[in-house]
């Protein structure tokens, strides 16, 4: 029996710009479960970004209602939702928005910084298992400006993955990578997903849209199709 | 091609025209208050207006290493004189005080009595007649005078046949032989010259005179080198004149540097912060053209990618600065030259009679070599941040949307060390400021101990010759004070030789019962003469004992009243009343000793602050009758009509006694400490201004740093980050730059304030305190300049911030 981790009711995301009204979110409703490996794509503009965002409590929808774990998260604080961030998601961008100031290691340590249940050899010993899944140990000393574009996004990938979050958000992980860099982190999130994270990717490669269990489409602000992916056998349709 | 960049950069300017008044505002703020200052200092020490003025010096003494510009014993004046090499054309000179009769009456006019010689060291003839011829210097040669430009017109109207008249000076009679040009006041306020007729054989060491000296420095000698000379002559005479040279040694100044005096650490604090105040404007200014290229970045980076090469691109970008600085320069040099015209009008008031004649502020060749000096340094400086700011940017990440993870460690470091920049400049602007403000404020609210409203006061001088005898004194100053009490509309007559509030002559006095092995041990004291009467009148409040009376009138009668301040410090925890001191200066031969009859709250006399606590003592004018005294009338009627009852009482006695420097108590007093309250206005002027430019300077840096970092934080709230982590970060970054410019900026402001604050009477207490509240201020500015930017960051939503340009 699958359960289920996010639920979104109706989600409505309009911005507001010098009196123009833009509908970037009209009438979502989704359920991810724990496990699934979820892509959402479509052209550019179409609003994946933004629900991503949403869904990453990054920002706050105009209207609707979400759940994470079953918990309403639809009007709670700011210091909750920075909470609920620390502990239960993990981001991956694609400017891999690491702190140049910060070495990798420091990078990777930073959402556990933020937390107070963690002792410090905790924290040392998870970002080292951390830098050991994404196969990075070697350069825990190093400065993102010392590491190539690769290197760089799979330290995103440790950090988001460090603190055990209940899912991770890739938004279009790969989006700056050459082929074979994209191909290694995309492997990386396979390795991931078979641990069994929940991975919720952005793309608008079908590449990398391949490797999900399930396929969302968006256009206009509107999930048009959300389909199984045949080639995985895992899938357990939400929808259904 | 520059008129293309030029018009581009008008262009940006015309865009944004509240950047652009601002930036104007900030530079002219910085370069019209820098270019003020060193104009003020180098009008106030200029070379004289002579042929060859820059090498005129005066020779002076020094004791215990002070060098005040402290008159010269006559006997040490001439042994150096003889043995000094590269010195020339010397001479000697006094400075005093004269009645001069006229067709207006008596007045009293500045003299200079000099050796012969003055007039060609100067290169300057008169404009009718001669000047003195060497006979003319022996003691017993005929009074001659030479007079100025002022008293031949005013006094004779400019009659060309002034010469070899009589001029009635302090009661004797000077044959005119010469009138000197317009202007001429050599060698600082002279309106009139006599010849100074000393001679050191005729007088004991221990009996000397005093005088200034004046030379030529030879071509090719430097000051250093005679000074070293001097040094060495002054220490064989102590040598052999330990009594009366103990510790005296002579040196050589400008003329312009000997109306400073000590006050020269005040005058290079002050550059110091002029200069700051230039760098502070410039930083600011710098820090907003740097935050237009970081907002530029893109175009920037699109240039590039056309082929503009980096000099192309810099110059540009100096465009900019160049308009900017030039502009406000223009505006501050406006107020320049404004501000040196009021100047001219305030620093007239510090004197009572005329001011330095070198004293001319206006705008000159060198405030308009200051100026460009000035304006070229701002367009290096501003135009250089933008431009290194781009020098080592990635362009092609620039192109790249979206790839700038965070606020780059260049930039980073960039905005830290301006940060700090402003904190260590601003703290040593303030504390100076403040310092000067603090003694200027102590100056001006210390209790002088007396009531000065309702008080007109001018000063009454005696001529030696026709007073010669203490009774003959005593009996002119009783009949005035009886004659003017006896006026209609005056209340209260008191004389005294000076008033509290004024400055006193100083005397040294043993007190019975102490040993006594030399001078130096000996106490210190003001040395007052008053008419019976004079204490209570002026509201000095009788504490013990008595007031004088009549009884204590006649030069047999030995009183004196002192101030509780003296009887703290020599008789702590007893009565003073009934006790004897005596002056062992004036009277060394056989000073008598004078009983305490009275003791009244402490006055001050003078301004300066180290001397303040000093305790006065009090005699009856009649037992030390004084040639110049100070008459303070209580009236109700106006300035105009006492001076008139005054004149006419003074004429009625004495037809040749003038009575000048006639003005109320309060602008007496008010006077004292001018210097220091114009000086301490005009540092709180570049204090306000370093406290605006800090504070929005350090405000435009931090606020741009957080701006530049908004993605930074985008990042840190999507890791989990809660707002009071992300407060708490900067804040704590802040407060690291805080302390990275506030521990040398504090060591440095309290180091200059220490200098200028021996000067002005401010304690180390009170400029710890000051620089304290100092660091207090800028850190609310640092924290507020963090909390109220990153505030302003944490109302995007985390994924706004995450794709913040």
């Amino acid at each position: 029996m699958s359960t289920t981790l996010i639920k979104l009711e109706n989600i409505e995301k309009v911005f507001y710009t010098e009196e123009v009204e833009t509908h970037a979110l009209s009438n979502i409703s989704l359920t991810i479960n724990k496990g699934e490996y979820v892509s959402i794509s479509g052209p550019s503009g179409c609003g994946k970004s933004t629900l991503l965002s949403l869904l990453g409590l990054l920002d706050t929808s105009t209207g609707g209602k979400y759940q994470l774990a079953e918990h309403d998260v639809s009007g709670i604080s700011k210091t909750e939702r920075a909470r609920i961030r620390n502990k239960e998601i993990g981001f991956i961008f694609q400017s891999f928005n690491l702190i140049s100031d910060l070495s990798v290691e420091e990078n990777i340590d930073l959402p556990l910084s933020y937390r107070n249940d963690l002792s410090k050899e905790q924290r040392v010993k998870m970002v080292k298992d951390s830098l050991e899944k994404v196969n990075m140990s070697h350069r825990a000393k190093h400065f993102p400006s010392q590491l190539s574009g690769g290197q760089q996004q799979r330290v995103a990938v440790a950090r988001a993955i460090v603190g055990n979050p209940s899912i991770i958000l890739a938004d279009e992980p790969t989006g700056n990578l050459d082929s074979e860099n994209a191909a290694a982190v995309m492997q990386l999130l396979d390795v991931l997903h078979a641990e069994g994270a929940t991975i919720c990717m952005v793309t608008h490669d079908p590449r990398s849209a391949e490797r999900a269990d399930r396929n969302i489409d968006i256009l206009d602000g509107q999930i048009i199709s959300d389909q199984s992916n045949p080639a995985h056998k895992n899938f357990d349709a939400a929808t259904a | 091609m520059i008129m293309q960049d030029f018009k581009y950069a008008i262009r940006l300017l015309a865009k944004k025209p509240g950047f652009t008044i601002l930036t104007t505002l900030v530079m002219a703020t910085g370069i019209g208050l820098s270019v003020y200052l060193f104009s003020f200092f180098n009008m106030l020490f200029a070379d004289l207006p002579f042929k060859d003025g820059e090498s005129i010096v005066i020779i002076a003494a020094s004791e215990n290493g002070a060098t005040n510009f402290d008159r010269l014993s006559i006997h040490d004046y001439f042994e150096i004189r003889n043995n000094v090499k590269g010195l020339s054309q010397f001479g000697a000179y006094s400075e005093e005080s004269v009645n001069v009769i006229g067709r207006e009456g008596a007045r009293k006019y500045n003299a200079s009595y000099t050796e012969p010689g003055m007039f060609e060291l100067t290169h300057t003839v008169p404009v009718l007649g001669r000047t003195f011829a060497t006979k003319e210097d022996k003691v017993g040669a005929e009074n001659v005078v030479i007079v100025g430009f002022d008293i031949w017109k005013n006094q004779y109207g400019g009659d060309s046949e002034i010469l070899d008249q009589i001029l009635q000076i302090s009661g004797e009679s000077y044959r005119i032989i010469g009138v000197m040009p317009e202007g001429y006041s050599f060698p600082r306020r002279a309106e009139l010259w006599l010849p100074l007729r000393k001679d050191a054989k005729q007088l004991s060491r221990d009996n000397t005179e005093y005088i200034r000296g004046f030379a030529r420095l030879d071509e090719g000698v430097s000051k250093q080198e005679i000074n070293q000379q001097l040094s060495v002559i002054m220490q064989r005479i102590e040598q052999k004149y330990p009594k009366t040279n103990h510790r005296k040694s002579a040196y050589i100044g400008s003329m312009s540097m000997s109306s400073v005096g000590s006050g020269i650490a005040v005058v290079y604090s002050m550059q110091v912060v002029a200069i700051l105040i230039l760098v502070l404007a410039s930083i600011n200014v710098g820090n907003l053209l740097l935050s237009r290229a970081v907002e530029r970045s893109k175009e920037t980076a699109i240039r590039v990618a056309l082929g503009a090469p980096r000099a192309r691109l810099i110059s540009q970008m100096l465009w900019e600065s160049i308009i900017i600085c030039t502009m406000g320069g223009i505006i501050g040099f406006l107020m320049v030259a404004w501000g040196l015209e009021i100047t001219q009008g305030i620093t007239a008031g510090f004197f009572p009679g005329k001011m330095p004649f070198w004293w001319v502020f206006s705008i000159d060749a060198f405030n308009i070599k200051l100026f460009i000096a000035f304006v070229i340094s701002t367009i290096i400086v501003t135009g250089l941040l933008p431009a290194w700011k781009n020098s080592g940017e990635n362009f092609n990440d620039a192109l790249k949307d979206g790839t700038r993870g965070a606020l780059s460690k260049k930039s980073g470091r960039l905005n830290k060390v301006l940060v700090i920049s402003e904190i260590l400049i601003s703290l040593v602007v303030l504390i100076c400021a403040s310092v000067m403000v603090l003694s200027s404020y102590n100056r001006t609210h210390a209790d002088i101990g007396a009531e000065t409203q309702g008080i007109i006061v001018a000063d009454v001088a005696l001529s030696d010759a026709r007073y010669d005898l203490a009774s003959k004194k005593s009996e002119f100053i009783n009949t005035l004070q009886s004659r003017l009490e006896n006026s209609t509309g005056i209340s209260d007559v008191m004389i005294s030789s000076t008033l509290p509030g004024l400055f006193a002559r100083t005397n040294k006095l043993e007190i019975e019962g102490k040993e006594y092995h030399d001078n130096k041990g000996k106490h210190e004291a003001n040395a007052i003469v008053i008419t019976p009467g004079t204490l209570g009148k002026l509201g000095v409040e009788l504490q013990q004992g008595r007031y004088f009376n009549n009884s204590d009138n006649g030069d047999d009668k030995r009183s004196v009243i002192v101030t509780e301040s003296f009887v703290s410090q020599h008789f702590p925890k007893q009565s003073a009343l009934g006790k004897r001191l005596r002056f062992t200066e004036n009277d060394q031969q056989n000073p008598s000793w004078l009983t305490i009859v009275g003791i009244v709250e402490h006055t001050r006399q003078g301004d300066n602050p180290t001397r303040s606590k000093l305790p006065s003592v009090f005699r009856p004018y009649a037992q030390d009758p004084r040639v110049q005294v100070t008459v303070a009338m209580k009236s109700a009627l106006d300035k105009t009509s006492v001076t008139k009852i005054l004149r006419d009482t003074l004429r009625s006695i004495d037809s040749q006694l003038p009575a000048f420097r006639i003005e109320t108590y309060t602008q007496s007093v008010y006077r004292v400490s001018a210097s220091v309250r114009f000086i301490s206005s005009v540092l709180l002027i570049f204090g306000i201004a370093a406290v605006v430019l800090a504070g929005s300077g350090i405000y435009g840096v931090m606020s741009n740093t957080i701006s530049q970092r908004t993605q930074e934080i985008g990042i840190k709230r999507a890791l989990g980050a809660d707002e009071k982590h992300i407060i708490n970060e900067l804040l704590i970054a802040g407060v690291k730059q805080l302390l990275w410019g506030g521990i040398p900026g504090t060591i440095l402001g309290g180091a200059l304030g220490f200098a200028m604050g021996t000067v002005m009477g401010v304690g180390i207490n009170e400029i710890v305190i000051l620089s304290l509240t100092t660091v207090i201020i800028l850190g609310t500015i640092v924290i507020l300049a963090t909390y109220l930017p990153a505030k302003k960051a944490l109302q995007l939503e985390p994924s706004e911030a995450l794709h913040y340009e």
